[in-house]
């Protein structure tokens, strides 16, 4: 148990800093910052409680914070949006959240320099749309990208559906601003793409779940709005025509933005011809010319591969639901949950047949229909879907012998585990399934060397080390 | 490792306060705050006007939801903190837009607020004075019942005769008693003599429809008036109700659940729409570049969309720009939810942040359809000293006819 004295001291402290108004401690206040959206046993939802949370605007708030917290000890979450699917931020050892919601401004945009300067508490879609104004984009979408913020996305090493094109999060950081664990301030270079000096410090902090320290700002690469956009979308027999049309079209020349293959339900609804269950489509953007000249392209091999072109329209209507649908995906009577594994694309029917038909089917776990085969269509290749949790303790028991063994199937191909969630509680204790005790002994090295008394996030990403390894 | 303090969701054995007795409406509010629970994704935070005013997780319907479900497990006590997030919200559902699982959010914040108000949770500085004078004046500004047809001196003889009358002007309280705002009644009701209308009104019989008790969760008082007015609405025996308050509007169409079968209610915006069109050539032309606020109560509660622009594209020389958020997208005014009465600043702010948008469209005035817009809006002009004119379409809509067909009759 936490020392309430000390609690009590510690509170009025940063009260007192910070001002009343950025400090929550009573017990109404901090319901929102008892999980994430990460799937835990039915009736946990409210199982841990973080003691205090903060909300500071600026680098110097977030020092006090962690000076006062570093001094006793005090385990920190820093937060971003608060959506995050592994449990990032579910404060199981208690301590302090350092939501950064407040840090949400733009400290610099640089036209001749193509960078962004923002602190890390701002969403993605509020950076797109200043950056709009500038006539400049981050090209950074993913399903909550009405939520997610800078710093969150960084933190998770996130996903963006234009990475083919213009990468994802983990491509775009030219430099960061942190608030390491002894509360000093890290800048980790200057704000440039390229440089052979030195460590690539920013990139230790992407993916890092805040166990390293806390993001207080960031410098983005940016691109200036292209001058033409279209999707091309064509409707297959099945998922597996769709995927035909998908690996052809990754092993052309042509640039497109980002794409995915997938099943389509209610494909009536979106001006699917009847008995074509399959999508496939690209988002292709750049000068007028150029576009045109892809969109062609891409008509051609939907044609050549049996698919049947959508109007525009439709086209556009189901690109948009990528961000739509992301909302109130969960709020749904039957629990279930989704992964984001990665696999060789040559790898991708066995991965799929043994994972519906052997690894989910014997634990009793069904897919959500119409989310059981999906690809994102680029070089990440990220292939994944929905499943049902089985219902009672032993469904739970289950589940997590499923989720093990999916991510038994993923590494055993070849593959990551976890390609844009992040490992957080839900896949910490099987990470040694992707990396050699070895890897993993850096990884706690580097934590060690950087947060010595583990206060940052503690219990996230690296699991416990085996006791007989040496 | 510091353990947390609060141990492991254990019911807290001073708070007592567990849900009771539960009507339909708190059932559906916790099965909301249920699915929410389970989903937490957020997405209501983003556009939401009080949390982006606010930036804190618990100000967002999420917010609202996660402390109600923990509410009715007793996990929490309905403390302070617990009612100024109950009372933190516009009811705007600009949220529900973008909730694919379709959760009703509004509704269930209002459910909330009914389930504080009935177990005796203290109101909120202001509310308790728009309370009492619901009670004792049946308004909530605490003016006489008489004060009611002070702005219509020149149509005292439009005294609904049961039976008779066709059409009802029910005018409501805020644009009967905020002196600020008459020309809007007014506009509409020599619109309507203009037209040929049969119409009549309650004048100082006329009584609250209920809404500021309804969306602050005083549910029986609301009961209350509603029956009250619903009979004296249906005594008038009238085909046709027109009000130009939106609030009112949604209140009698949604609120009252037989009223809608038996007489027509129309908004003024649908009204003036349907007899602009035969009347088209006495409009004259209004020189001028506005855009239109979707009230919410009109807009997103009662989707209509349609009807006012269609009028401000009939007023020849007006040119109709939209804002960078508008129908069902449209950003709340800040006027709504009991926002103004308890936390006036943040309401204003909000007002400021809309009125900012309708400026960036380069528009001379910006018009919208409910009293309640009009009085955030141009409140906010006022604060910020802008040249932007805040008008009801009722009164943008006698200027036209006034210097047309008004100025022959």
């Amino acid at each position: 148990m936490i020392d309430r004295v000390l609690l009590e001291q510690i509170r009025a402290h940063l009260s007192n800093v910070l001002g009343e108004r950025k400090v929550l401690w009573e017990k109404t206040d901090l319901l929102p910052y008892t999980k994430d959206t990460f799937r835990n046993p039915r009736g946990e939802d409210f199982r841990y409680w973080p003691d205090l949370v903060v909300l500071p605007e600026t680098t110097a708030e977030v020092q006090a914070v962690v000076r006062a917290a570093a001094k006793h000890k005090i385990p920190l979450l820093p937060k971003g949006g608060g959506s995050n699917r592994t449990g990032m931020l579910v404060p199981i050892h208690g301590g302090i959240v350092i939501d950064t919601i407040r840090m949400n401004r733009v400290v610099e945009v640089s036209v001749p320099d193509l960078y962004v300067t923002v602190q890390p508490g701002i969403t993605l879609k509020e950076v797109e749309n200043h950056l709009a104004g500038y006539g400049l984009a981050l090209n950074q979408e993913q399903g909550s990208f009405k939520v997610a913020t800078v710093g969150g996305s960084i933190s998770t090493a996130g996903f963006s559906r234009k990475h083919q094109k213009y990468g994802t999060i983990s491509d775009r950081v030219m430099s960061l601003e942190v608030v390491l664990a002894d509360g000093s301030v890290l800048r980790t270079g200057p704000k440039v793409l390229y440089t052979s000096t030195g460590y690539r410090l920013p990139q230790l902090f992407i993916g890092a779940e805040g166990t390293l320290g806390v993001i207080t700002e960031a410098t983005l690469r940016v691109e200036p709005l292209p001058e033409a956009k279209a999707v091309v979308l064509g409707f297959y027999d099945d998922f597996w025509a769709a995927n035909e049309a998908a690996q052809r079209t990754m092993a052309t020349s042509v640039t497109f933005v980002g794409g995915e293959a997938y099943e389509l339900l209610d494909g009536g609804a979106w001006g699917a011809p009847p008995g074509k269950n399959g999508v496939f489509y690209v988002a292709l953007e750049g000068t007028k010319g150029e576009v045109e000249a892809q969109v062609a392209f891409m008509r051609k091999i939907i044609n050549e591969t049996g698919g049947v072109l959508a109007s525009e329209e439709d086209a556009l209507r189901l690109f948009g639901k990528y961000t739509e649908q992301w909302c109130g995906a969960r709020a749904r009577p039957e629990i279930d949950n989704c992964f984001t594994t990665v696999v060789p694309m040559e790898k991708l029917k066995e991965y799929y047949d043994r994972l519906w038909n052997d690894v989910m089917a014997k634990r009793g776990v069904l897919h959500v229909p119409g989310v059981k085969l999906w690809l994102d269509v680029g070089r990440y290749r990220l292939a994944g879907g929905r499943y049902f949790i089985p219902q009672g303790e032993e469904g739970w028991t289950e589940y997590q012998k499923a989720a093990r063994g999916q991510a038994e199937l993923a590494t055993s191909l070849g593959g990551s585990i976890s390609g844009c969630h992040g490992v957080g509680l839900e896949h910490r204790d099987y990470l040694d399934l992707e990396y050699s005790e070895v890897a993993l002994d850096v990884m706690r090295s580097i934590k060690k060397a950087l947060d010595p008394d583990n206060i940052m996030n503690p219990g996230k990403m690296i699991p416990a080390r085996k006791r007989n390894h040496h | 490792m510091l353990a947390a303090s609060w141990g492991s969701g254990i019911m807290n054995p001073a708070c007592s306060a567990r849900l009771g007795n539960m009507d339909s409406e708190l059932d559906a509010a916790i099965k909301t705050s249920e699915m929410c629970s389970l989903c937490r994704c957020g997405c209501c935070k983003d556009e939401c006007p009080m949390y982006a005013e606010m930036l804190e997780e618990s100000i967002s319907p999420k917010g609202r939801n996660v402390l109600f479900r923990a509410l009715s497990q007793g996990l929490v006590c309905p403390d302070s903190r617990a009612v100024r997030i109950a009372y933190s919200c516009l009811l705007c559902k600009r949220d529900e837009i973008s909730c694919s699982a379709g959760l009703k959010n509004a509704q269930a914040t209002e459910a909330f607020r009914q389930y504080l108000v009935d177990h005796g949770i203290p109101m909120l500085p202001g509310h308790d004075v728009l309370v009492k004078s619901l009670e004792n004046y049946r308004n909530p500004w605490q003016e006489s019942k008489a004060a009611r047809k002070r702005w219509a001196k020149e149509f005292q003889d439009r005294r609904v005769v049961p039976g008779k009358t066709k059409t009802l002007f029910y005018v409501g309280c805020t644009y009967a008693l905020d002196r600020s705002l008459q020309e809007s009644p007014r506009a509409l009701a020599r619109a309507m003599e203009l037209f040929g209308e049969d119409f009549g009104m309650l004048l100082e019989q006329e009584t609250c429809c209920g809404s500021t008790a309804k969306r602050m969760g005083h549910k029986r008082l609301f009961e209350k008036l509603r029956e009250e007015n619903e009979k004296s609405l249906r005594e008038a025996r009238v085909k046709t109700i027109v009000t130009a308050c939106s609030g009112c509007f949604k209140t009698l169409k949604q609120d009252y659940p037989e009223l809608d079968k038996e007489v027509q209610i129309l908004h003024s915006t649908e009204y003036l729409a349907s007899r602009i069109k035969d009347h088209r050539q006495e409009l004259a032309p209004v020189k001028m570049k506005v855009t239109y606020h979707d009230p919410c109560h009109l807009g997103r509660y009662m989707k209509i969309y349609e009807a006012p622009r269609e009028i401000l594209r009939s007023i020849p020389g007006l040119k109709l720009v939209e804002m960078s958020s508008s129908r069902e997208l449209s950003r709340c005014c800040g006027g709504g939810g009991g926002v103004k009465t308890a936390y006036p600043e943040i309401s204003l702010a909000i007002a400021k942040t809309r009125l900012k948008e309708a400026e960036a469209t380069g528009a001379d005035a910006l018009i919208t359809a409910c009293p309640f817009c009009v009085q955030s809006l141009r409140a906010a002009a006022e604060a910020t000293g802008s040249k932007m004119e805040v008008l009801s379409l009722e009164v943008l809509v006698w200027r036209s006819l006034s210097q047309g067909g008004g100025q022959r009759n």
